[in-house]
């Protein structure tokens, strides 16, 4: 690792109600480094405080000084502007429906732009970029209300709300959540677009693998506040043991090479997409 | 950031399984009753000292930390003395002499009085109904307010239904809570900055929460009402209840207690 990480945490410990009889102690001291460019995907079960530490990126707790780092300067520190923050780490919810501030959906996703100051023009490029970039026409949607939207749809406004900031990092909490297939791909090839276009840092948070392991190359495993692994998606996939145990769902070509095993002992453990998969097996069957 | 669990104290149950908590709930809510009946029947400063000292001494055997309490009520506490000032200010009623005056308003002695009295009645009022809540479980609180008001049913009161729908009312009071705190987050996050600025503008910014907040309410009951029918509720009727309520004489003996002492305070 080299240069100042762009998020960092040191020591990061967080009590939800702390000094109140209802205290729950969500994140137990977890040390973290992301480098600008990652593309980290941090994985657990329920209640291992991936959320709180997406909540902690962009200063939405009460943090204490000295645990979160935003190239190189303390959030917490007495002065520091959030707002800027803020303008820098772009994240998307679990529920990203909460998000919208507007009632219109070409007013919401130009709320962000426009409150940092960006002109009227820009941000109208911004809007229509945004929308069609998550697959609803600027032209059919920008005049359409938000609560006459289905679900998905306006899962997908939240989401371009977010874009349409164009912030360096980019934090995505279960983004595929609630999708269906088709919504879940076009999801993922867009946000793997996108980093690749504007070389993002991308964080995405699952207790799945199987969407993180198509984005990132990079893997930080949290287990009750802690980090229990952190190392290359390959590594990780290795120790599929440990994930089974953890009840963090494999990626699809993983979880069938274990079921398989019975058949072809020697089969790899790091085959993270469809098309490895299939190239073992086939050489184990041999070609017809 | 917007932390209202931690300053809305009222409607949250806390157990920590002290004696106030074990004792039946049919006691408590009636010994709640009592408290608000004589709180309308005392008149005098020493009356409500002598009726809070009996609270307060509730609130210790409780062991709910009196600091989570005070914190937890310091909007309620403020809404009261911003009332209380009018209250002493347009006191209309016989003043013997006026410490100060302009125009309508004025401060007297009598208004003073007057207006220390409504604020202790008040405080005394949210006091013991928050404590009820903060010591009993809702489910206990359901079972004892049906069990109590039962003999309404004679009658043809709906005594099940305006418990449900009392219940109901007090359940969304946390969910709300816990929603309002997750909208204000997710907003932040966009540029919506609820932690910064004065209070004139924090207060403007909650109001581009509400109209979410009630577009999910709405959705939510709608969900509960399907849920509800879906488990085939029909109200009270053959119901039968897994744990059945027993009252012993220790709890007997606590009613008995404030009765006396509320007695005691009203009497002094």
């Amino acid at each position: 690792m080299s240069g100042t990480p762009i998020l960092e945490l040191r020591d990061f410990r967080y009590t939800y109600l702390e000094g109140t009889p209802k205290a729950n102690e969500a994140v137990r001291g977890v040390s973290l480094e992301i480098q600008p460019g990652e593309r980290v995907a941090i994985v657990g079960p329920t209640r291992s405080g991936k959320s709180t530490v997406v909540d902690s990126f962009a200063h939405l707790l009460r943090l204490k000084p000295g645990q979160v780092f935003f190239e190189g300067e303390d959030v917490a520190a007495p002065g520091y502007d959030r707002g800027a923050l803020r303008r820098k780490v772009g994240i998307v919810f679990q529920q990203p429906e909460t998000q919208i501030v507007e009632d219109v959906v070409g007013a919401d996703v130009a709320f962000g732009p426009t409150s940092a100051g960006s002109p009227a023009e820009e941000t109208r490029g911004r809007v229509e970029e945004s929308l069609d970039g998550v697959g609803l026409p600027y032209r059919d949607f920008r005049l359409r209300y938000v609560y006459a939207l289905s679900g998905g749809q306006r899962r997908r406004v939240a989401i371009a709300g977010v874009l349409a900031m164009r912030t360096p990092v980019l934090v995505l909490d279960e983004p595929t959540a609630g999708l269906d297939p088709r919504g879940r791909r076009e999801l993922l090839d867009l946000l793997g677009r996108l980093a690749d276009d504007r070389k993002l840092t991308l964080v995405v948070c699952s207790a799945s693998l199987q969407d993180a392991s198509l984005l990132c190359d990079r893997v930080v495993v949290l287990d009750e506040g802690r980090v229990v692994m952190d190392g290359p998606l390959r590594e990780v996939l290795r120790r599929d043991e440990d994930l089974v145990r953890l009840d963090i769902t494999l990626p699809e070509p993983i979880a069938a090479a274990r079921e398989l095993r019975h058949l072809f002992p020697d089969l790899p453990e790091d085959l993270t997409t469809e098309d490895d998969l299939e190239r073992e097996l086939v050489q184990r069957l041999g070609t017809p | 950031m917007l932390e209202l669990q931690r300053n809305v104290v009222f409607g949250q149950f806390v157990d920590t399984g002290s004696v106030v908590h074990r004792v039946d709930a049919r006691v408590k809510i009636a010994a709640a009753a009592l408290c608000i009946v004589a709180s309308f029947l005392i008149d005098d400063l020493l009356g409500f000292g002598l009726a809070l000292a009996l609270v307060v001494g509730i609130q210790a055997l409780s062991r709910i930390p009196l600091g989570f309490f005070l914190r937890g009520s310091a909007f309620f506490f403020g809404f009261l003395v911003f009332i209380l000032v009018f209250q002493v200010l347009f006191y209309t009623g016989e003043a013997s002499g006026y410490l100060w005056r302009w125009g309508i308003l004025s401060v007297s002695a009598e208004g003073l009085y007057t207006a220390g009295v409504l604020g202790l009645r008040v405080v005394f009022l949210y006091y013991i109904t928050t404590l009820l809540m903060l010591t009993t479980s809702l489910v206990d609180l359901t079972n004892g307010l049906e069990l109590l008001l039962s003999p309404l049913q004679k009658i043809r009161v709906p005594v099940n239904e305006l418990v449900l729908v009392f219940v109901i009312a007090v359940k969304f009071v946390p969910i709300f809570i816990e929603e309002m705190e997750r909208l204000a987050r997710a907003q932040t996050a966009r540029g919506v900055p609820f932690d910064e600025g004065g209070a004139v503008t924090r207060a403007r910014r909650l109001g581009r929460l509400l109209v979410p907040i009630f577009i999910n309410g709405f959705a939510r009951a709608d969900t509960l009402t399907t849920a509800m029918h879906t488990r085939s509720y029909r109200g009270g009727r053959n119901r039968t209840k897994l744990r059945v309520m027993k009252a012993g004489p220790p709890d007997w003996l606590a009613l008995a207690l404030v009765t006396a002492w509320m007695l005691a305070a009203w009497q002094l």
